[in-house]
């Protein structure tokens, strides 16, 4: 095992010896928060001490290491195995390798325009982390010879937003050689967050999904466009310090390096922001930090357009990504949702659906017309009478949403849906024989934001 | 030869296509097109695809050959 670890780390970055106690722990059995032993990209000052300053950020981890030419960062990037942090987990490196080959004069977008409303994992680390956001940003931009970062945020991610100007102002005042670096602030709409969305709006001022996609990878004003999560830029920052090796460590053989992961739902006070590697399980996670000592009812997976799973099912399921995909099953944006006993899963989905629905950007037929219908059928099945014909109907219906709009918008809604009829069968049975059972009175589990009537601009 | 897409955004669910080409093109329950599973358009196919492209009063509808997404 020893031998190993120092195999490794003989690749590592040789001016910057890992922290001993940071192999002390077996990553990939890291499961911490903000400041605590064993956490890798959150490690630093607990979470009261608030934005960590330039001078204590150099101080805890030195400055960023010249890495050397553009074509050798992507090298180091494809080592560490990377992969994108907000959702779909495209390999960073492909996407590096996709604008650099375009040459011209590239752009870097820092997407920290956290859409899914229960989520908190981007906005904590460009709060508390902003520099380690910015830096990552500095070896993406040199990934591709960039001049520009553009960091995309929603206009109502408050304490982001004060760290990160703060954060811009220091680097500016240390004169530190590095990109420009602009911050963009963008309507926190649902989907507003899809890269798509996020390069119409920098062009043209709308946060609209774009339909076309070429529109899309042509990049902002055509200029090649190099687009990661704000998480993403935090692991680059670290992998250019430590080494892909190290970074690999944390995770698995098919999913690399530790991700953060925010927890919903019916969870006790506290903090909700969490670190994992690579062989931490639901359950582990569940016990450790929410207080659980058995399978809750269901857990929703990915987001308010994700995925339920059976508690019992999704207790062993390690989080890893890789082993996540094989069942099908994704983290998305690192948002993992507790339903517990006592709370109705349709009354909770029937709610969620409204929500997405009333998200639509109100370009696409299937989403203006198709998801108000998936909602309101829901909400009958939860807190009225339908029969089975309905339910089937009701199932049919979202069979056709499959890739037909601008984005994947309505796809999720869908999905959400079959699989809350599909984890809830027991439910569905028993509200078509007797109507809505007495737990749809149970305060609502997953909160969703009241329509703020916020436009696309 | 070739693949229907549709630009969910341009399309108004006039639904010409799917009486034109009803064999590739169904509607959903508000009018919009569903693009039937359809590996291969057979010649005739092809020239019903054709046409339903050209009908499309949105040009909402294209007619791509398969190379990338």
């Amino acid at each position: 095992m020893s031998g190993v670890h120092t195999d490794l780390l003989s690749l590592t970055n040789p001016q910057t010896p890992v922290v001993p106690d940071e192999l002390a722990s077996n990553p990939d059995q890291l499961l911490a928060g903000v400041g605590e032993a064993g956490s890798r990209i959150l490690a630093g000052p607990k979470a009261v001490a608030g934005m960590e300053s330039l001078v204590d950020h150099l101080d805890r981890l030195g400055p960023l290491p010249g890495l050397g030419d553009a074509a050798h960062i992507r090298r180091v990037v494809e080592e560490s195995g990377l992969q994108g942090r907000g959702g779909a987990g495209f390999p960073a490196a492909v996407k590096m390798r996709t604008v650099a080959a375009r040459g011209g004069s590239p752009l870097v977008v820092v997407n920290g325009s956290e859409s899914e409303p229960a989520s908190h994992k981007d906005r904590t680390l460009m709060a508390l982390r902003p520099h380690l956001v910015l830096d990552g940003a500095v070896v993406a931009a040199e990934a591709v010879n960039a001049d520009q970062v553009i960091i995309h945020v929603h206009r109502e991610s408050r304490s982001a937003i004060t760290s990160l100007k703060n954060a811009v102002q220091e680097r500016r005042r240390a004169r530190l050689t590095e990109p420009r670096m602009d911050i963009s602030y963008g309507p926190s709409r649902y989907v507003a967050g899809e890269s798509s969305a996020i390069i119409h709006f920098l062009e043209d001022g709308d946060a609209r999904p774009l339909t076309d996609r070429r529109a899309a990878r042509a990049g902002i004003h055509g200029r090649p466009t190099l687009l990661h999560n704000a998480e993403t830029m935090g692991h680059l920052a670290l992998i250019a310090r430590r080494g892909p090796w190290w970074f690999r460590l944390a995770g698995t053989s098919g999913a690399a390096g530790s991700t953060l992961v925010t927890l919903a739902g019916a969870t006790p006070p506290g903090p909700r922001v969490f670190e994992v590697g690579g062989a931490v399980t639901v359950g582990q996670l569940l016990t450790d930090r929410a207080g659980l000592d058995a399978p809750p009812r269901a857990v929703l997976l990915g987001g308010y357009a994700g995925r339920w799973v059976d508690g019992r099912d999704a207790w062993d399921q390690p989080l890893a990504r890789d082993q996540l995909l094989a069942r099908g099953l994704s983290l998305g944006c690192g948002l993992l949702g507790i339903l517990p006993w006592e709370a109705c899963g349709l009354a909770e989905t029937a709610r969620l659906l409204g929500y997405l629905a009333s998200e639509s950007a109100g370009q696409c037929g299937p989403c203006i017309f198709g998801l108000p219908r998936l909602a309101e059928g829901m909400s009958e099945l939860a807190f009225g009478r339908v029969s089975r014909r309905d339910v089937r109907q009701l199932l049919r219906r979202s069979a056709t949403f499959a890739d037909r709009g601008a984005c994947h918008h309505p796809d999720g809604a869908a999905l959400l849906l079959q699989y809350a009829l599909a984890v809830f069968a027991d439910d569905v049975e028993r509200h078509i024989r007797r109507g809505p059972c007495d737990r749809k009175s149970h305060l609502p589990t997953f909160r969703v934001p009241t329509p703020s009537g916020a436009g696309w601009r | 030869m070739g693949k229907l897409l549709v630009d969910a955004v341009r399309c108004k669910g006039h639904g010409i296509c799917a009486l034109i080409a009803p064999r590739l093109i169904d509607l959903d329950d508000w009018g919009f097109p569903v693009l039937l599973a359809s590996p291969d358009y057979d010649p005739e196919q092809s020239k019903l695809a054709k046409r339903a492209v050209a009908a499309c009063p949105e040009q909402a509808l294209r007619l791509v050959t398969e190379v990338g997404p």
